[in-house]
């Protein structure tokens, strides 16, 4: 079986935890298993490089001496107490001073052009995974196995310039990923590649944004046509609730595409919805799994799955920090193109919708956005629509939350959504807006901040979703 | 629409007023909702991004002396460049002290605004009279909307009068009195027969004129008025610099009589025909433009249209917030336009 792994941030801080993924990477390939290990950054460090960026750029020199040290030292620590051959280590150490040297230069550079481009903010966020992978690729090699350090690069995925949130040519980057990673595999050489980070045709590196890591895992799954990709995590994968509300949440078991898509919009940790992309035409499946509990199934992500007799709702998540906009008219009535008015100056002040619903009566229409574009949306539409008679009142609420009951098996069941909904009004819930996507996937709705919890759990318990 | 206002004078507490006293009346007829989310005045600023209590920021600057004294909203200290470079707002309304030697620091205010894509509206004419050509290509360059009129004639609209009113004819000629306060200098000199200084000193008196009145009485600041019409009616790349300007110092009860005699008047005049220019000159009484008091007038000579004359009160701050509303509800109504196209 072709496998590819991704290790998150927390996988792989600690010397314990660095041996952990190596094993894990080692003890699969013992199995007979092809593995292609894809690594991100160590704990904090991503954040820790932005920040030195946005130093340089304010042209701050002093921050580079002590920032330079605490990374060096992290790493070359790391690689010390986890790399026990010492041509290894040695091997290691110098990756990482090379590699924290051409950082130093290239903060000193920005530093003198005063200037922080996307594309050099692209160079200096690379740094984490280039410091990171090499300790595991370490970490392989001295459990005896053969190894291979490469960049997203190197490993061949090529992207657009879209930095910051590059989309990788795939056509490209499956031929190119193919003709380098599958010769090594045949050879039984582990391949161990950055997340999060590639380049343009041009070879200047780049990022691929939100979705970072798992994406690059994907693609690589998609271009070898891998049977599976096992995101590592500190979880034991998708829970039917986040468990600080329902303390009895349970992790579910097997979940489709679509539904781990409508769950990571609407604020389960899930993976992003661009991660998923690169695989959604093949038959590669995905698994979410608990590196602190290997053994646990964890949750396996599929592109088609079969729906058992009686599953409806299969998780509840919540969106925390909404708002809601609600425009009112009397003579929107019967007044075609005003919904494509508002979406027009919503679209062009750069705020993304959630949530939309409009009675047939058309005498309102509610949005629902994110809190922190809240003010933004409702000045932009006062003066674009108000003042024109067909749109007489424009209202915010600022404290309120989406709720969404999520699964495949609602789809033709009735009386989902009374369930739903009678479950919510026993505890006394006022709920302010609903919205239902005709996939029938799920079934979103507003409620007051105040009662998010409350309400997540009388759905939790109305469907029993901790008995599955 | 989510305003900051940099400088709570008169002008800026006027402006405050009107939203309060006229709320539903903007809100019903133009679908105008603003909201002021941050003021800067000499103390500090006080800022809420959801929009200020506006009876409250009165309040505080008439007992206290400044917003910044606001027990939750204030921010004693804090810079107007820091405020329209750190907040999220459609608009700024500049409405500080005018400065013509550099016209700082509502300069770097309004560049700031633009920078960071807000409109900007201001009754201030030194920056304008010192680097319009440099904000009409900044604003345009930002796609943001840029409006002044309250900086010539206060209330009354000779900017817009001539922009749109006289819109595709063309303007050849404009001289008018720019100045209400040399204006009341001069007709109290005909009037009451007395001389120039005691004239100024009842101007003073009456609030009319600065304890320094040299920005009037030297013509400076008709002749900013004279820059900002040129540039804008006429389409002159014009600064001060460019304006010859001589003032009513050493005008005696003499040139006043002996005008007088002829059946003349003695006013101060600015022009825009082949070259810029603000002095005494002698017009007839019967002229539209021999109006008295603290009044304005300007006559704007067109090539088909002919000659207009309009006039009103030059000065107040009443009349300048005024037309800082009219500036507002225009952009507003711009913006609007971009949606619903006619």
């Amino acid at each position: 079986m072709k496998i590819v792994m991704k290790f998150g941030g927390t996988s792989v801080t600690g010397r314990e935890n660095v041996q952990r993924v190596a094993s894990l990477i080692t003890s699969n390939v013992k199995l007979g298993h092809k593995v292609v290990a894809v690594i991100s950054a160590l704990d904090g460090v991503t954040e820790k490089l932005l920040e030195a960026a946005e130093l340089a750029e304010k042209r701050n020199r002093d921050f580079i001496k002590p920032f330079k040290q605490e990374i060096l030292e992290r790493h070359l620590n790391l690689a010390s107490e986890s790399l026990e051959i010492t041509s290894v280590r040695k091997e290691v150490h110098e990756m990482i001073t090379e590699t924290v040297d051409e950082l130093e230069k290239v903060l000193t550079g920005i530093i003198y052009v005063g200037e922080l481009t996307p594309r050099s903010k692209d160079y200096i966020l690379s740094f984490g995974e280039r410091l990171s992978a090499p300790i595991i690729y370490g970490a392989v090699k001295c459990l005896g196995f053969e190894a291979k350090y490469l960049t997203g690069a190197d490993a061949g995925i090529v992207t657009d310039s879209n930095f910051g949130e590059a989309s990788p040519l795939m056509n490209v980057t499956e031929h190119q990923i193919k003709a380098r990673l599958l010769p090594l595999l045949e050879k039984n050489v582990i391949p161990i590649v950055t997340g999060f980070i590639a380049a343009t045709q041009e070879g200047v590196i780049t990022t691929l944004g939100r979705g970072g890591s798992d994406y690059t895992a994907t693609i690589i799954g998609a271009s070898i046509e891998a049977d599976e990709v096992w995101i590592w995590t500190d979880v034991d994968g998708l829970m039917t609730a986040d468990p600080k509300i329902v303390p009895k949440a349970k992790t579910i078991p097997e979940i489709s595409f679509e539904e781990a898509l409508e769950m990571a919009v609407f604020g389960a940790k899930a993976m992003h919805p661009r991660a998923l992309e690169p695989i959604m035409d093949k038959q590669t499946t995905v698994k979410i799994k608990n590196i602190f509990n290997p053994t646990a199934p964890g949750t396996m992500l599929v592109r088609e799955m079969r729906i058992k007799p009686g599953t409806t709702v299969k998780a509840v998540t919540l969106l925390r920090d909404a708002g809601v906009i609600t425009l009112s008219g009397a003579s929107m009535i019967g007044t075609p193109g005003t919904a494509a008015k508002v979406f027009d100056v919503l679209g062009k002040n750069g705020i993304n919708v959630l949530m939309i619903s409009q009675g047939a009566s058309e005498a309102n229409i509610s949005i629902a956005i994110r809190r922190r574009v809240l003010d933004r949306a409702v000045n932009a539409l006062e003066m674009a629509l108000l003042g024109r008679g067909l749109i007489r009142e424009i209202t915010a609420e600022d404290d309120v939350c989406i709720i969404s009951a999520v699964g495949a098996g609602m789809k033709n069941t009735p009386g989902i959504a009374s369930r739903i909904f009678t479950a919510v009004a026993r505890k006394g819930i006022n709920v302010r807006m609903i919205a239902q996507g005709s996939s029938e996937l799920n079934i979103s709705f507003v409620v007051k901040e105040a009662d998010a919890k409350a309400a997540v759990q009388a759905i939790h318990d109305e469907f029993r979703l901790d008995e599955v | 629409m989510r305003i900051i206002l940099i400088g709570y004078g008169v002008v800026g507490q006027n402006l405050t007023r009107i939203f309060i006293n006229r709320r539903a009346e903007l809100f019903n007829n133009y679908g105008f909702r603003p909201r002021v989310i941050a003021v800067v005045d000499r103390g500090g600023a006080a800022v809420n991004p959801k929009g200020l209590d506006l009876e409250r920021l009165l309040l505080s600057k008439r007992e206290k002396g400044t917003v910044a004294a606001d027990s939750k909203f204030g921010k004693p200290g804090a810079s107007a460049i820091e405020m329209i470079e750190s907040l999220e707002a459609e608009a700024v309304v500049e409405a500080s002290p005018t400065n013509i030697k550099d016209g700082e620091p509502a300069l770097s205010y309004i560049k700031a605004a633009f920078r960071t894509g807000k409109h900007v509206v201001t009754s201030n004419k030194g920056p304008l009279a010192l680097a319009m050509p440099v904000l009409t290509e900044l604003a345009e360059h930002n796609r943001v909307y840029f409006r002044f009129s309250g900086s010539v004639g206060a209330g009354t609209p000779f900017l817009e009068f001539a922009k749109r009113c006289l819109f595709g004819d063309r303007i050849i000629f404009i001289r008018g009195i720019l100045n209400g306060t040399t204006n009341f200098i001069l007709t109290e000199m005909v009037e009451r027969g007395v001389s120039f200084e005691q004239a100024l000193k009842k101007a003073q008196d009456l609030g009319y004129a600065e304890a320094d009145p040299s920005m009037d009485i030297d013509g400076f600041d008709a002749a900013c008025k004279l820059v900002i019409l040129a540039n804008w009616v006429m389409g002159k790349k014009v600064t001060l610099k460019d304006v010859s300007i001589q003032g009513i110092r050493n005008i005696t009860r003499n040139d006043i009589e002996s005008a007088e005699k002829e059946g003349f008047t003695v006013k101060l005049i600015g022009s825009i025909g082949d070259k810029l220019e603000v002095k005494p000159t002698k017009i007839s009484k019967e002229e539209p433009l021999a109006v008295g008091g603290t009044f304005n007038a300007v006559t704007f000579v067109s090539e088909f249209a002919g000659e207009q004359t309009l006039i009103g009160r030059g000065a107040g701050g009443v009349e300048t917030a005024s037309a800082i509303l009219r500036d507002l509800l225009d952009i507003k109504q711009k913006l609007a336009a971009r949606v619903w196209p006619e």
